[in-house]
């Protein structure tokens, strides 16, 4: 399947997710102990991010993953 | 590629801009936070021919608080290569490596606001090496959502790049009479034998965050680039067809790239651990695709002391124009391209190895001058698999990437 049918696909897909959020399904404030901690954070050390991005992107055919920083546990 | 040492005016401008952002980090409030952090990778893949490539990449940034709603950082990088490598790609290149050396360095800057539910930051880079010019600016925007339970974050990067080439304006529409840039010392000084390329690049990244449970933390994103403008090494031939002909390597003008992830975060409380996989397709015009997938563990020893392993498997497809050397020599060009990138080759490759991180926090009990500080070491190994023993970079199966950094928030 090319990556041009699966974009609508997933974003069908996160639309739903987000529709079907109910509050019985949202994590509480109280809740968020373990998504603060660091090890939680997808893209935690920006400086890391992007020396490994640096090194893999120049010897790959392939970009992204690293996702857009700033997203995360919601615990601002 | 050679060293060349002569400032252009926009090297000015961006140390300018470099001094501006110190001079704000230094007069920043005492009350505000500031963080500084360097690290020093460096990377070596080791040749079974040749000295093979060595890369040495200091990274340092620094950031303050202003107000609070404000963060301001401000960075400096450089990429010093050595090496060798084979000016013409063709059977047997490895013989003919010939020794070079380059300096890249990098500028960067940015300014973020926060507010409780969303977030602003607009950044510039500026980085110049002998025969590379890159002007960038950056806009990111993240959003939270339904009680902070997703996040939506969109990111936009525009690239002003500029590349320096042999003139080959005389040579009309014979692609097979492209002449290499031999030396970088004419570039960017006006010169009648150089000229400069233009390559525009727009990239967005959006992606959305779901904090599904106490544990888990799902991700979903993309990337989107499109490319326009001169993307060859101006320095690589390629022998092409049984009459010896050594073009300079040539690629199409525009490339779309595309990727789609997802990642998903999940804690283990009673081990102090999480584990972070990670899933990755791509596709681009050029007809390459490639899966990718990556397992992160981290896990706190004692009060300070933080392991992380980290595996990672590549898988890709070779661009349609794509040969191996003795493919380009037995049977030409496949249509009016070619190259001698690894990167555009049919390839895979492993990454292994893990991270040390040092943690020191002082006690809430006590006053500190510092909030945190952190010492790291890492290792990781690349490993290549190619489809041919006549592909790009055959001869270096390896890389070795080791990592030292310290952080400190004051």
């Amino acid at each position: 399947m090319s990556i041009s049918k699966v974009v609508p696909i997933l974003a069908v897909a996160c639309a739903l997710l987000g529709g079907c959020s109910t509050a019985r399904w949202t994590v509480k404030p109280h809740q968020r102990e373990l998504l603060a901690d660091r090890i939680m954070q997808p893209d935690g050390n920006a400086q890391e991010t992007a020396a490994d991005d640096h090194v893999l992107s120049n010897r790959e055919g392939a970009i992204g993953g690293s996702g857009t920083s700033g997203g995360g546990c919601g615990c601002n | 590629m050679r060293l060349q040492l002569r400032p252009p005016l926009g090297r000015l401008a961006a140390f300018a801009g470099a001094a501006f952002c110190v001079s704000a980090l230094l007069v920043a409030p005492a009350r505000a936070t500031q963080d500084a952090a360097a690290r020093l990778t460096l990377f070596r893949e080791p040749s079974s021919a040749n000295a093979g490539i060595s890369v040495v990449h200091p990274q340092l940034d620094l950031g303050t608080t202003l107000g609070p709603d404000f963060h301001l950082a401000a960075g400096y990088e450089v990429d010093i290569v050595s090496g060798a490598t084979p000016s013409v790609y063709r059977v047997d290149a490895v013989s003919t490596a010939t020794k070079f050396s380059d300096t890249r360095h990098q500028v960067h800057g940015a300014l973020a606001y926060q507010r409780p539910t969303s977030a602003w930051s607009f950044g510039y880079s500026y980085g110049w090496e002998s025969d590379y010019r890159s002007s960038a600016v950056t806009g990111t925007t993240t959003s939270d959502l339904l009680d902070h339970n997703f996040t939506v974050g969109l990111s936009y990067t525009h690239n002003f790049d500029r590349v320096c080439d042999a003139n080959n304006s005389n040579i009309g529409d014979q692609p097979l009479d492209l002449k290499p840039l031999t030396l970088s010392a004419h570039c960017f000084g006006g010169e009648a034998d150089v000229t400069t390329h233009k390559l525009a690049i727009d990239t967005f990244q959006p992606s959305l965050s779901w904090t599904a449970t106490p544990k888990l933390l799902l991700q979903l994103g993309s990337t989107i680039q499109i490319l326009d403008g001169f993307q060859s090494n101006p320095y690589r031939r390629v022998l092409v067809g049984m009459q010896s002909r050594t073009p300079q390597e040539r690629l199409p003008q525009f490339r779309q790239r595309y990727a789609v992830f997802a990642r998903a975060v999940y804690a283990l409380p009673a081990v102090r651990a999480s584990g972070l996989f990670m899933a990755r397709l791509y596709e681009d015009t050029w007809a390459v695709q490639a899966a990718t997938g990556e397992v992160v563990l981290n896990k706190y020893f004692g009060p300070g002391l933080l392991a992380t392993v980290r595996g990672r498997y590549h898988v890709q497809s070779g661009a349609s124009f794509y040969r191996d050397a003795r493919g380009y020599l037995e049977l030409g060009p496949g249509g009016q391209y070619w190259t001698g990138d690894r990167e555009l080759s049919p390839m895979s490759n492993y990454l292994t190895g893990g991270k040390l991180a040092f943690i020191r926090h002082p006690g809430q009990e006590r006053s500190s001058w510092y909030v945190d500080m952190e010492l790291d070491a890492k290792y990781e190994l690349l490993i290549y698999h190619l489809d041919s023993p006549d592909a790009p970079n055959a001869d270096r199966a390896r890389a070795h990437i080791v990592q030292g950094a310290f952080s400190l928030r004051f």
